[in-house]
């Protein structure tokens, strides 16, 4: 991944799609071969939750013991993919990076897949944001977050400790 | 001459399955013991006594009606069970079953069931030897492809959603899945754990789904292909919106 912040302001932003849901082996190869590629800012995956415990029901509390939700390396970065994924979203630094995407992600899906490019995240900090996060101070009205990356990348009302995953850059 | 049920217009492969799901002329495809079944229901111990709900109704004495002389009551009525529910979920990727025509499987060829229809799942509550009959028929026949429907109780989220790359139906609740080339469950409905792992056989191949699907799909058989459903349908949509509505009275 590149520095976000040393970017041009023109990125792009773009949607994979995969024909079925991936496994973790899959997903684990995938996000990788994108990381890769020069010029990815920041990426998100979504799919259908993996719980950890049956959550209505008469089973209610249940653990499920699953063997594919499981901890995967991503550029050096572990984390525990606790989603089945089915879409990921890239945001690249500009159009150049869109072409090289293509090819990886051709590369290591082993399946049909759209790619589509589009806004799927934002980059500015919507009402919600502000109302999250606020103002910064009473003379600086930017909204009071360390780090813009995380705009756009999560639900507002989730809690970002567990669903962000910085990775550090090369450069 | 006897009256010969029709059950559903049309020439196509889709319409054929439509008439052999409610007319039960279904292929038997896999085995699966009534313990087995049992402990996938989860509604009781496997080879354990049916609770019952009342006595027998042969020692409760009924009133003297003319519908109960007239009407044998089912297994399950007669014995006195409880009242107890079987659930599916039915991928909307080319799995043999419909919502629908689980309910109306059930409702044409089985006495004493209350087949109720959502828009991913189908459920059917009897009285709980009766259930297990007609549960036993659905599981074992063409009706059911063990990686593209289950039986679920609870969280039944998988249906709409795209099939995973080993070609199952995602399950949140991770009741089966596929080991080896067969398919295993080892939860009952709800995502108890069993303590046995039941065999639930080979999953049926792209191709052989799409040949035995009652789900018209535009990149299999779509819904438009056949002329004579069409048709029927919309004679039946004209009448349903007439009603009784008579312009020359």
């Amino acid at each position: 991944m590149v520095d976000y912040y040393s970017a041009p302001k023109k990125p792009i932003q773009v949607e994979i799609f995969p024909q079925k849901l991936l496994m973790p082996d899959t997903a684990e190869e995938l996000l990788n071969s994108i990381d890769k590629v020069t010029g990815v800012l920041r990426m998100m995956i979504q799919g259908s939750g993996l719980p950890m415990r049956v959550s209505c029901g008469p089973g209610i509390g249940t653990p499920i013991d699953r063997s594919d939700r499981r901890i995967i390396n991503v550029s050096g970065q572990a984390f525990e993919l606790n989603i089945r994924v089915g879409r990921i979203r890239v945001e690249l630094e500009d159009k150049s990076a869109k072409e090289p995407l293509r090819e990886a992600v051709e590369n290591s899906l082993p399946i049909p897949f759209e790619f589509r490019e589009g806004f799927f995240f934002r980059k500015k900090a919507s009402l919600t944001d502000y109302a999250k996060y606020g103002f910064k101070s009473r003379e600086d009205e930017s909204i009071n977050i360390e780090d813009e990356r995380l705009l756009g990348l999560i639900d507002p009302k989730a809690d970002p400790k567990d669903r962000i995953c910085m990775l550090e850059s090369n450069e | 001459m006897a009256y010969k049920p029709q059950y559903y217009p049309g020439s196509t492969s889709v319409a054929e399955n439509r008439r052999k799901h409610m007319s039960n002329n279904v292929e038997k495809l896999r085995e699966v013991s009534d313990e087995d079944l049992t402990a996938m229901l989860g509604h009781r111990a496997p080879g354990s006594d049916y609770p019952s709900t009342h006595p027998p109704l042969a020692e409760m004495g009924e009133p003297d009606c003319p519908v109960r002389q007239m009407v044998t009551p089912t297994p399950g009525t007669a014995a006195g069970d409880r009242v107890r529910y079987v659930q599916w979920a039915d991928s909307m990727y080319n799995a043999p079953s419909v919502p629908y025509w689980r309910s109306y499987h059930a409702a044409i060829n089985h006495r004493g069931v209350d087949p109720g229809t959502l828009s991913g799942r189908q459920v059917v509550e009897a009285r709980e030897r009766d259930m297990e009959a007609c549960a036993k028929e659905q599981v074992e026949t063409e009706m059911t492809c063990p990686g593209l429907a289950g039986l679920r109780g609870a969280t039944v989220h998988g249906h709409s959603c795209r099939l995973q790359e080993d070609g199952v139906m995602f399950d949140m609740l991770d009741r089966r899945r596929l080991e080896g080339d067969v398919i295993i469950q080892d939860k009952d409905q709800v995502g108890v754990p069993l303590d046995r792992k039941v065999n639930m056989g080979k999953p049926m191949s792209e191709a052989e789904a799409a040949k035995r699907t009652t789900f018209y799909r535009i990149d299999n058989v779509a819904f438009r292909d056949d002329k004579e459903v069409i048709e029927w349908m919309q004679r039946v949509w004209e009448l349903r919106t007439l009603y009784g509505y008579q312009p020359h009275d």
